[in-house]
C-alpha cells in the first residue's frame, strides 16, 4: 500500500509547502505553551488528578481545533486543481486504478495527520506524567478520536473536491460543510431536550466531534441545562464518523472516472429566445424578469460602481434571485426562532432566544464574509485579471471601494433580515431595547472586523484558496478559539482571564450585551468595540498600503 | 499629431531589478496603422518592454510615449490610448461575454447608451457576436482570445498592444487571427504583436524587433533585419542535369569562406549552400560555372525567413554566452 506513489507525491507536496512548516512550527509552540501555562509551579500535591485534568482538557480542545481548522484544506484543494492543471486526466490514464488514487489521497492527508498527532505527543506525554490521566480512557481515545474526525473530514473534503469547479469554492464549501457538521448539528438537541425528537436530535448531534471529546474529557454536556446527560457520544460519533467515512469514500470513488472531464456548463436559452406560453410563465415566476438569472442583463448604470455590479454578477449566488431567497430565509428563520422561542419553550425566556438569534446572526457572518472577500483581490491575482483592472481608469480606491462594497451590501442584507426578530423582542419587553442596541453595535463590529480582516488577507495572498483558509482560520480562531476559555472557566482558567479573553470576541460581547444565561457575569462592552474597531481600522490601513503597492507600477 | 509622426516612440528603454538588466537601452518606433512584431526568446526582456509602454512598469532609464504621451508620468492616458491583452485571458466565474464586456466598457467610463453599440460593434469585428450569452469560463482558448481582443477594443484605443495572441490555437483559428490582426491595422489601429509562431508574424507584420537578453538586436522590415543581423544568404543553383553536379560543386566550393559546405540533391539536380556573400563574389560564382560549361538552368537566392533570423540571433546569445 505504502509504495503507492501518490502518497509519496501527496506526502512530499505538503511538507515541501510553506503552509505546512508554519503549521507544524506553530503547532509544536501551541501545544508546548499550554502545557507551560498550566504546569503545577507550587510545591502543593495534586492528589486528585484535577490540575492535569485541567491541562488535558485545554490540549484535548486545542488538539481538536487544529485538526479541524487545517486538515481539511489540504484534500479540499486536492482532486479540484489535478483536475484544472491536467493531471488528474494523467493519473486516470495509468493502469492505477481509481481506487489507488483515491486511497493514496486519503493517506497522503492522513499521514500529514499522524505526524501532526506525533508532533502533539510530547505535550500528551507531560499530560500525563502529571498523574490522573488514563491511558485507556483519556489518551488513547482522544487520539482514535480525532483520527477518525480526521478520517471523515478527510472524506468529506475530496468528495466536495471532486465536484467543484475551482479550489476557491471547494475550499469555501468544505469549511461550510465542516462548520455544519461540527456546529450546526448540535442546534436541534438545544430544543429538543426532554420533549418529543430528543433521541433523533441526540443522534443528529453525534455527527458533531464536539460532544464526543467533550465526553472523553470529562467535561459536562454542551448545553446540557443540566438535564441528564445522555453517555456514549464518543461510541455514537465513532459509529457515525465510520459510516459517513464510507458512504462519501464510495461517492467520490464513483466520480473518480474520465467521465469527471465530460461535464460542460450548460448555457441555458435565454429568455428572450423563449416564445410564447414558456416566456410569459417565466418573466411570471421571476418578477417580470427582474430576477430572471437567463435575461440578458442591461448595461451597468453610471450611478453604481462598475465593480461592485461585477462582483455581484461573478458570484454563484449573488444574482439578485438567490440573494433575495437567502434574504428571505434568514428572515423566516429568525422569525421561527422567535416564535419558537417566545411561544414553544415557556421556560426559556427571551435572554436565551436574543442569545441564539445572536448566534445565528454571528455564525452566519463568520461564515459568509471570508467566502465571499478572501477571493476579492486575490482570486482577480490568481487569474491573471488583476492587470486587465489596473489597465482601466479606474484607480485602485475605485476598485477596492466596489470590492468592499459588493460584500458590505450583502452582509447587511443578511443580518438586517434577521433584525425583525428583535422588533419582536422590543414589542414584547420594552426594557430590552438597551440591550438590542448594543447587540447590533456588535453585530456591525462582527460585519466590520470579518470584512477588514478577510479583505486584508486576501491582498496579501495570491491564491483564494489559501486566502480563505488563512480568512477562515483566523476568524474561527478569534470566535470559537477564545470561547475555549469561556468553557474552561473555573478549571482552569479564573473569571478575570477569561473576562479579558473574551474582550476580543464580538460573539461573547454580544452574548453579554443580551444578558445570555452564562455571560452575565462579564463586562463586556465597550471594551470590546474599542478593541475591535481599533483592529479594524488597522487591518484597513494595511489593506490601503497594499492596494497602493498592488496598482502602482512595477 | 499627423499620421506621419511615430506613433510609438522608445528611447533607450533600460529596466533593472537588482543586478538583473531584463531591458537594456532599447529604442524603436512604430508609425500608424503599421504592426510590429516582438519577437524573441522566453525571458529576452519583451514583456518587460510591453509592461513599460502601457502603464504597468516603470523603467529605470529612457522614454516611452505613445501619441506624445509618455507612459511613465501620464499612465492613467496612456490606459485610454492603449488596448493591452496579455498572455493570460483573465476570466471571470458567472460572467456571461457580453456582460464581460459591459463591465470592461463601464470600468472605462463609457456612458451605457453608447456601451451597447459599442459592444456590438467589437464582436462585430472580432466575428464573436454569436457567443455574447456564453459564460466566459468556459469559453475554449479560440474564443476567449477573440473576446480579449474585442475587449482590448472597447474603448476605441489608437494602439494595440497583444502578447501572444496566436498561441495555442489551432491552424484555422491562427488563421482567422491574422485577418483579423490585418483588419484592425486596416481600420488605422497601430499594432504591437508578440509571437513565438514565426510565420505567422512574418505573413503580417511590416516591421519586426527581435529582442534578445535585454537588447534590441535587429529592428526594421524582414530584408533590413538579415542585414542587420549579418545573417547568412542562402543560394540554390539548379543544374539543367545532375550529372555535372560534383564538378559544380568543386568550382563553387573555393568562393565560400572556410568551414562551408555545399549540399548536393541529385533528385533535384541542386546544389545549396549558405554563406554571407557579397554580390561581386555571386557574378564571380556564376561566371565560374558558365566557363566550366555547366549547365545552369536557376540560380537563385531563397527569402530570408523570420524564423532563421530568430535562430540566427538565439545562436549567437549562445556563443556569446
Amino acid at each position: 500500500m505504502f509504495s503507492n506513489p501518490i502518497i509519496q507525491r501527496e506526502l512530499i507536496g505538503m511538507l515541501r509547502s510553506r503552509r505546512a512548516l508554519v503549521i507544524q512550527v506553530l503547532l509544536v509552540a501551541i501545544f508546548g505553551l499550554l502545557v507551560v501555562l498550566r504546569w503545577p509551579s507550587d510545591p502543593r500535591v495534586d492528589l486528585n488528578g484535577a490540575r492535569s485534568m485541567q491541562v488535558f482538557r485545554l490540549f484535548g480542545y486545542g488538539l481538536l481545533s487544529a485538526i479541524v481548522l487545517l486538515v481539511p484544506a489540504f484534500p479540499a484543494a486536492s482532486i479540484v486543481r489535478e483536475k484544472q492543471q491536467g493531471t488528474l486526466a494523467l493519473l486516470l490514464n495509468t493502469p492505477m486504478s481509481a481506487g489507488q488514487i483515491y486511497l493514496g489521497k486519503l493517506l497522503g492527508v492522513m499521514a500529514f495527520v499522524f505526524i501532526v498527532l506525533a508532533l502533539s505527543l510530547p505535550a500528551a506525554v507531560a499530560c500525563y506524567a502529571m498523574g490522573g490521566i488514563s491511558l485507556q480512557q483519556g489518551l488513547l481515545p482522544l487520539y482514535l478520536l480525532l483520527v477518525l474526525v480526521a478520517l471523515q473530514y478527510s472524506s468529506l473534503a475530496l468528495l466536495i473536491s471532486s465536484h467543484a469547479t475551482s479550489t476557491d469554492s471547494a475550499m469555501k464549501l468544505t469549511y461550510g460543510a465542516i462548520l455544519v457538521l461540527a456546529v450546526v448539528t448540535l442546534g436541534p438537541y438545544l430544543f429538543l431536550q426532554g420533549v418529543p425528537g430528543e433521541e433523533a436530535a441526540a443522534w443528529l448531534r453525534s455527527l458533531s466531534p464536539l460532544p464526543a471529546v467533550m465526553e472523553i474529557l470529562g467535561q459536562r454536556d454542551l448545553g446540557g441545562q443540566g438535564l441528564e446527560v445522555i453517555g456514549g457520544s464518543h461510541w455514537k460519533y465513532s459509529m457515525l464518523s465510520v459510516l459517513s467515512t464510507v458512504v462519501m469514500s464510495c461517492l467520490t470513488l464513483r466520480r473518480l472516472n474520465v467521465r469527471i472531464f465530460d461535464e460542460t456548463r450548460a448555457q441555458g436559452v435565454m429568455t428572450h429566445e423563449l416564445v410564447g406560453a414558456r416566456r410569459f410563465l417565466r418573466n411570471l415566476v421571476y418578477m417580470a424578469g427582474v430576477t430572471d438569472p437567463q435575461r440578458r442583463r442591461g448595461e451597468i448604470s453610471r450611478l453604481f460602481n462598475p465593480v461592485m455590479v461585477k462582483e455581484f454578477r461573478c458570484r454563484r449566488f449573488g444574482r439578485l434571485h438567490w440573494i433575495l431567497r437567502l434574504v428571505a430565509g434568514c428572515a423566516i428563520l429568525s422569525f421561527l426562532l422567535t416564535f419558537l422561542g417566545l411561544f414553544g419553550t415557556h421556560g426559556w425566556g427571551v435572554e436565551r432566544i436574543g442569545g441564539i438569534l445572536v448566534i445565528l446572526q454571528v455564525s452566519l457572518v463568520v461564515l459568509l464574509t471570508p467566502s465571499i472577500t478572501a477571493g476579492l483581490i486575490s482570486g482577480e491575482r490568481e487569474s491573471g485579471s488583476w492587470q486587465l483592472l489596473q489597465m482601466t481608469p479606474m484607480s485602485g480606491w475605485k476598485i477596492i471601494r466596489g470590492k468592499l462594497l459588493s460584500v458590505v451590501y450583502t452582509l447587511l442584507l443578511l443580518v438586517m433580515a434577521t433584525l425583525p426578530a428583535y422588533v419582536v423582542m422590543i414589542a414584547l419587553r420594552a426594557e430590552m431595547q438597551k440591550q438590542v442596541i448594543e447587540v447590533l453595535f456588535c453585530l456591525l463590529a462582527t460585519v466590520v472586523f470579518c470584512l477588514s480582516v478577510s479583505a486584508l488577507i486576501s491582498s496579501l495572498v495570491r491564491t483564494t484558496a489559501v486566502a480563505t483558509t488563512a480568512s477562515f482560520c483566523v476568524l474561527v480562531g478569534l470566535f470559537a478559539g477564545t470561547l475555549l476559555f469561556w468553557l474552561g472557566e473555573g478549571a482552569p482558567f479564573g473569571h478575570d482571564l477569561v473576562e479579558a479573553v473574551l474582550k476580543v470576541n464580538p460573539l461573547a460581547a454580544a452574548l453579554a450585551a443580551m444578558q445570555m444565561p452564562g455571560f452575565t457575569s462579564y463586562d463586556l462592552v465597550p471594551h470590546n468595540w474599542y478593541i475591535i474597531g481599533s483592529a479594524s481600522l488597522l487591518a484597513f490601513a494595511a489593506l490601503a498600503v497594499q492596494t497602493i503597492k498592488l496598482t502602482r507600477p512595477q | 499629431m499627423s499620421d506621419l509622426e511615430p506613433v510609438v516612440v522608445i528611447e533607450n528603454l533600460t529596466k533593472r531589478y537588482g543586478d538583473l538588466v531584463a531591458v537594456d537601452d532599447v529604442s524603436l518606433s512604430l508609425n500608424r496603422g503599421h504592426i510590429l512584431g516582438f519577437i524573441g526568446p522566453n525571458g529576452a526582456g519583451k514583456t518587460t518592454t510591453i509592461k513599460i509602454l502601457v502603464g504597468l512598469a516603470r523603467p529605470t532609464s529612457g522614454t516611452a510615449r505613445i501619441s506624445g504621451v509618455d507612459c511613465v508620468s501620464d499612465a492613467r492616458r496612456i490606459k485610454r490610448l492603449v488596448g493591452y491583452m496579455p498572455d493570460t485571458f483573465g476570466r471571470y466565474s458567472n460572467m456571461r461575454v457580453r456582460e464581460y464586456l459591459d463591465f470592461f466598457g463601464a470600468a472605462f467610463g463609457i456612458a451605457p447608451s453608447k456601451r451597447r453599440k459599442r459592444i456590438d460593434a467589437v464582436l462585430d469585428i472580432t466575428n464573436a457576436t454569436y457567443m455574447q450569452d456564453r459564460y466566459v469560463d468556459v469559453l475554449s482558448h479560440g474564443m476567449a482570445q477573440r473576446v480579449g481582443i474585442a475587449r482590448t477594443l472597447l474603448h476605441d484605443p489608437e494602439v494595440l498592444v497583444f502578447d501572444e495572441p496566436a498561441n495555442g490555437l489551432d491552424p484555422e483559428a491562427r488563421i482567422e487571427m491574422r485577418g483579423l490582426l490585418l483588419r484592425l491595422a486596416e481600420l488605422g489601429k497601430t499594432l504591437i504583436v508578440t509571437s513565438h509562431i514565426l510565420p505567422e508574424l512574418s505573413r503580417i507584420c511590416d516591421l519586426v524587433a527581435i529582442i534578445s537578453n535585454g537588447k534590441l538586436r535587429a529592428y526594421g522590415t524582414l530584408p533590413e533585419i538579415a542585414e542587420q543581423i549579418g545573417q547568412s544568404r542562402m543560394i540554390e543553383i539548379q543544374l539543367a542535369s545532375p550529372d555535372q553536379l560534383t564538378t559544380a560543386s568543386e568550382r563553387v566550393m573555393p568562393f565560400l569562406p572556410e568551414g562551408s559546405s555545399v549540399d548536393i540533391s541529385e533528385t533535384e539536380s541542386l546544389l545549396r549552400f549558405r554563406a554571407n556573400l557579397s554580390e561581386d563574389k555571386m557574378n564571380q560564382i556564376i561566371r565560374e560555372l558558365v566557363q566550366a560549361s555547366i549547365p545552369v538552368s536557376q540560380f537563385r537566392e531563397l527569402q530570408t525567413d523570420l524564423e532563421d533570423a530568430f535562430v540566427s540571433v538565439s545562436q549567437e546569445d549562445k556563443a556569446g554566452n
